[in-house]
């Protein structure tokens, strides 16, 4: 079947930021790790969608602010990760949980008339914690998480996160490609024995299937629409989802697996996608954990910051930091086979490109690009 | 004659024998591989059986795990009391009062300047500087041609690959690995990974 996806929809600007506002914005999206917040005053930034974002811990609380000072605009925590108060350095306000500002010298310099004082506070988002994953929503009123992802998604999400150690190894990835690509590739089971056959295939015999009932769905899909936003949201859900994906070659048996706890006991690949950009893998039967989180930065460029980690530590084993670096760097061959390949797909993009042709198992790719084309032509909304 | 041990695995292994017959022509040489993917149990298996009486050894293993198979072999070798004197090529300059402790390897043509302090296990390359008052902790691989500034202070098993300058006082933490040619003019925290590979440091938070 010819998709309908046009090319605009990967390059064009304007087209990029009605993405921003018809589905990232009404949508939870995931920003960071609880094990990096664990801690009073413990902090993450991140930047999504030109929204200057800080999830801070306050007595073990976490709170999700703009990390802007609304003094003169300066970010209030300037690294990405660390323990501090949320304190400004530029002339020391602080805030407190709810965003209030404390203001050194206030009386004597500032004097600002009451009403415009009620006003100085930080703008604050709305903030869920699932497992040890944390999500916020910019949307003043955001949908249930519940609603976005559904109770057996958050349930599986939870179990298997809670197992997450809190000793992490990160980076970002800076691609150059639309985050679409992402999600289209990690839901192509059929490229795994061609673009990593050299790698994770050696691990992990993918082997994609169509399913009859997958692409009769998706046809009545292609007949009959999406009637009502019920309806989108319910479909919306079914993207994502996971768990076990796919048994492994042989029993994992690094030494390292003795000194942690793994989630179940079972042999397979795991794998977890949440709708729209949130990816979670463990390619050792539940040993250890790569999270990937696309985000999109501009229509040709979205940033993948990539986390690994293994299940808890049963005590602290010396070479743990080594563990953590030589997965990290494993785990890079199979992240550039598949940034180099969407990199080569994105530069091949103009205006007048043809659109791709998916194949009947691809058929969640395309009952998707049904939904989100319905999504950006308004015929419903989030 | 008096016997070595050479224990190690690769390119390491090949090049640490070929030293040591330059540098100690008058021992008898034996050389061990390990399986470096093979654990605990691959030193253990590499070790049984061999007779280290009045034996010194020496570890030749490069710096992969973060330095740490290199280090797991010595202390193995350690609490078998065996003594592992460190191999200093021909032409290295070692200032006076610099020690140079157990199984560390400096490459030819290395400068250790005055005051500086070089830990345990340490492989410094041929041709690399470590300048007076520095301090490089154990277990550390210092490329050839890595200078190391004055008074900069590196942490234990710590990599700093070709090419790579840490500027006078700056401070690198340990188990770091700076593999991307350049000055280093700011601290690094402990556990930051510099790739030339990678766009962005590749950081562990939390323990």
């Amino acid at each position: 079947m010819q998709s309908r996806m046009p090319p605009q929809a990967y390059i064009d600007e304007a087209w990029f930021a009605r993405e921003r506002e018809l589905l990232f914005k009404p949508l939870w999206q995931f920003i960071g790790l609880k094990v990096m917040l664990d801690k009073h005053n413990a902090f993450i930034t991140r930047t999504l969608f030109g929204i200057p974002i800080v999830v801070q811990n306050f007595q073990g609380e976490l709170r999700a602010f703009e990390n802007v000072c609304p003094h003169r605009q300066n970010p209030i925590q300037v690294q990405p990760h660390g323990v501090r108060a949320l304190f400004c350095g530029y002339h020391g306000w602080s805030f407190d949980r709810e965003g209030a500002t404390r203001i050194p010298h206030e009386n004597a310099l500032y004097r600002f008339p009451p009403e415009e004082r009620a006003c100085i506070h930080l703008r604050r988002f709305a903030l869920e914690v699932v497992g040890n994953l944390v999500f916020v929503c910019l949307a003043e009123a955001p949908m249930p998480i519940k609603q976005q992802f559904g109770a057996a998604m958050l349930a599986s999400l939870t179990a298997s996160s809670l197992v997450y150690d809190s000793e992490v190894i990160m980076t970002t990835y800076e691609g150059a490609f639309n985050w679409k690509l992402a999600y289209e590739n990690l839901r192509d089971g059929h490229h795994p024995r061609f673009l990593h056959a050299r790698s994770l295939y050696q691990d992990v015999k993918f082997e994609a299937s169509i399913s009859e009932e997958g692409v009769a769905g998706l046809q009545r899909l292609q007949q009959d629409g999406i009637p009502d936003r019920a309806r989108a949201l319910g479909l919306m859900r079914s993207f994502s989802g996971g768990g076990r994906d796919a048994p492994m070659a042989a029993p994992p048996n690094a030494p390292f697996h003795a000194h942690v706890a793994r989630y179940r006991d079972q042999d397979w690949y795991y794998n977890w996608l949440a709708f729209p950009n949130l990816h979670i893998a463990s390619a050792d039967g539940g040993h250890s954990f790569i999270v990937e989180h696309h985000i999109p930065v501009s229509a040709g460029r979205t940033d993948m910051v990539v986390y690994y980690l293994t299940a808890k530590k049963q005590q602290p084993y010396a070479a743990s930091a080594a563990v953590l670096h030589a997965h990290m760097m494993g785990a890079d061959v199979v992240l550039r086979e598949d940034i180099d390949v969407m990199e080569q797909i994105q530069r091949t993009l103009h205006p007048g490109a043809r659109s791709p042709h998916l194949g009947d198992y691809e058929y969640i790719n395309a009952s998707l690009e049904v939904w989100y084309l319905d999504l950006m032509e308004g015929k419903f909304a989030l | 004659m008096p016997c070595k041990h050479i224990i190690g695995c690769g390119d390491e292994l090949a090049r640490a024998l070929a030293v040591w017959r330059v540098a100690e022509p008058a021992h008898d040489l034996h050389s061990l591989e390990i399986d470096p993917a093979g654990g605990e149990a691959a030193i253990a298996a590499a070790l049984a059986g061999v007779d280290f009486t009045d034996a010194s050894a020496f570890v030749a293993v490069d710096a992969r795990y973060l330095n740490g198979l290199r280090l797991d072999v010595m202390a193995s070798l350690r609490m078998r009391g065996i003594a592992m004197p460190a191999l200093v090529e021909p032409g290295a300059l070692v200032a006076a009062g610099v020690r140079v402790q157990d199984n560390c390897w400096i490459g030819a043509g290395a400068i250790l300047q005055h005051g500086c302090r070089i830990g345990f296990n340490t492989v410094i390359g041929a041709g690399a500087i470590v300048g007076s008052g520095a301090s490089v902790g154990h277990s550390c691989w210092l490329d050839d041609g890595v200078v190391i500034g004055r008074g900069a202070q590196i942490g234990a098993q710590v990599t700093l690959g070709l090419g790579v300058v840490v500027g006078h006082g700056r401070q690198v933490g340990k188990l770091c690995i700076v593999d991307k040619p350049g000055r280093i003019e700011a601290d690094i925290a402990a556990k930051t990974f510099i790739h030339a590979t990678h766009a962005n440091p590749v950081v562990i938070v939390g323990a």
